[in-house]
């Protein structure tokens, strides 16, 4: 596993573990990966990460353009595996989770183990930090940092 | 609520990691409040899995609401934990003697008075239980030491004039005992085995997050067959299996039986 | 007006000590239809009870016996019953310990015969 922030590991843990997912994806609104767990070497993580926050971007200007409101999860259903694609809210800024699937588990037990996920997050993450703007000078310095954390360079 | 229940009840609403939820479940049982001091007392265990009194109290606590399985399997973890803990000997040997089973009784009563022997009761409980056991057998004399069996006792047949398929497995999918074939005849124990190990898991979850307390059996009817699966210890599993023609009622009755006989065979194994 | 579903599930939900019916998805382990007492964890007894049924598929599969169609699974606190409720679907019921078994288990295929 990997974490830029310590407090999701712990969720992020036992949600691998209930739902038997094989890959699980945290990242921001902008498709910043934050954390990552499960068959991740499979996985171009950076791409996977930035496609899923496409569709989440995608799927909300949908809702919008046909008054839907709010659309929640996003599931693609495969023959071998399936992807679980859904925003969540956190007190400092909205977040996706991007979870890989296989015939061992179900959406129902992904869904159900995402939701207690979700809610351990909210509880566990920190309310005091301010917020950070993604200025475009610092951007780049920020992708960088994930990319040392998270590929270990 | 005495003033001590509420003090204890107060601390540990302030700090769940307290300890004082020991006395706190003992005090609550004592004064019958069974249900609290339950849910005290799992609470605590599942905190402080590794101290072997949370166990002992929380074994009293079944033993006294009538749940002898669950009781057994809390005096059982104790036991495992501290393999001399007299509480758990002393409860074992109540519960087998509750179910008829004086040598079980009888041998637990004496390492019991082993650990204890200034204790004027055991003393006499155990000369008690002999006496009957020896009433049982004609009356012959029992033995001052009861010799030793030189292995584990096999698991008795049943009552009935067929065989019961039984299998008895650990948890993680090795045949300890039995054999149950595949309907073309082939000896289908050891994928059974693999294929039961991580059920008493995902029944675990499911009861307990749907509220459902701890699991304890699974029935399932599958074409011509009845099966039961149960849990004899908390790292073994009993499958038993039987055609449509003997009623679920009774299967579950067989399986009862089975999960004493497999219980016993255990200890015997150590 | 209620679906011919919600119909067949009230009516195994009248029987005393039932605390909810679902049809779900047996592959996907999600909620097709629901009835239900207000507190029940629905959407957690629609994902294990597809689990548990998956799980000893492969037990029957092992035994080259034919697949389950109905399970029960006892607790201290509660039952979950799980019905074969045709193709893809399962019937399934949370229940207290007191509840009657047996009229819980004919409520149940009864319903999965109407449904199918």
């Amino acid at each position: 596993m990997r974490a830029i922030e310590p407090w999701v590991e712990g969720p992020l843990k036992t949600f691998m573990t209930e739902s038997a997912a094989r890959v699980c994806l945290i990242m921001t609104g902008a498709g910043q990966v934050v954390a990552q767990h499960g068959f991740t070497r499979s996985v171009d993580v950076m791409t996977a990460a930035s496609l899923g926050a496409g569709i989440v971007a995608s799927t909300r200007e949908l809702a919008t353009e046909i008054r839907a409101g709010s659309f929640g999860a996003v599931v693609h259903q495969g023959s071998r595996l399936g992807v679980y694609l859904a925003p969540f809210e956190l007190p400092a800024a909205p977040w996706i989770g991007l979870v890989v699937f296989g015939p061992d588990t179900s959406l129902g037990m992904v869904q159900l183990f995402f939701g207690r996920m979700v809610d351990e997050l909210v509880r566990a993450a920190p309310r005091d930090e301010p917020h950070r703007d993604v200025l475009p000078e610092t951007f780049e310095d920020e992708l960088n940092a994930s990319l040392r954390t998270l590929f270990g360079r | 609520m005495t003033d001590d229940i509420s003090g204890m009840t107060s601390q540990l609403a302030h700090d769940p990691t307290s300890l004082v939820f020991l006395p706190l479940a003992d005090a609550l049982r004592r004064r019958g409040q069974l249900e609290p001091a339950l849910a005290v007392a799992i609470r605590g265990v599942h905190r402080y899995p590794e101290i072997a009194d949370g166990h002992d109290l929380l074994a009293r606590i079944h033993a006294d609401r009538g749940d002898g399985d669950a009781a057994f399997d809390a005096w059982t973890s104790v036991l495992r934990l501290t393999p001399d803990h007299l509480g758990a000997h002393k409860g074992l040997a109540f519960l087998a003697f509750r179910a008829g089973d004086l040598g079980r009784s009888a041998k637990h009563l004496s390492r019991a008075l082993e650990l204890a022997p200034e204790d004027a009761s055991l003393a006499a409980a155990v000369e008690r239980i002999r006496t009957m056991i020896a009433t049982r057998a004609g009356g012959a004399e029992p033995a001052a030491d009861t010799p030793r069996r030189s292995g584990p006792v096999p698991i008795p047949p049943t009552a009935t004039t067929e065989t019961t398929p039984t299998l008895l497995l650990d948890a993680q999918g090795r045949v300890l005992r039995g054999r149950i074939d595949r309907t073309d005849g082939l000896d289908a124990s050891d994928a059974v085995a693999a294929a039961l190990a991580g059920v008493s898991r995902e029944a675990e979850r499911a009861a307990n997050l749907l509220g459902l307390g701890h699991w304890r059996a699974i029935a399932m009817e599958a074409g011509p067959f009845n099966y039961e699966i149960r849990t004899p210890t908390a790292e073994t599993l009993l499958l038993v299996a039987r055609g449509r023609e003997v009623p679920a009622g009774r299967l579950a009755r067989i399986a009862d039986r089975a999960v004493d006989q497999a219980r016993r065979w255990l200890e015997e194994l150590g | 007006m209620i679906s011919r579903e919600q119909a067949v599930l009230d009516e195994v939900t009248r029987i005393g000590g039932v605390r909810s019916a679902l049809l779900v998805s047996s592959d996907d382990g999600l909620v097709v239809v629901e009835s239900a007492l207000e507190d029940q964890a629905t959407e957690a007894a629609a994902a294990f009870a597809a689990r548990l049924g998956g799980r000893l598929a492969t037990l029957t599969s092992a035994l080259r016996a034919p697949p389950m169609s109905v399970l029960l699974l006892q607790a201290t606190a509660g039952q979950l019953f799980v019905v074969v409720g045709g193709p893809g679907l399962l019937l399934v019921a949370v229940t207290s310990n007191e509840v009657n078994i047996g009229e819980v288990r004919l409520a149940l295929l009864a319903a999965a015969g109407q449904l199918n």
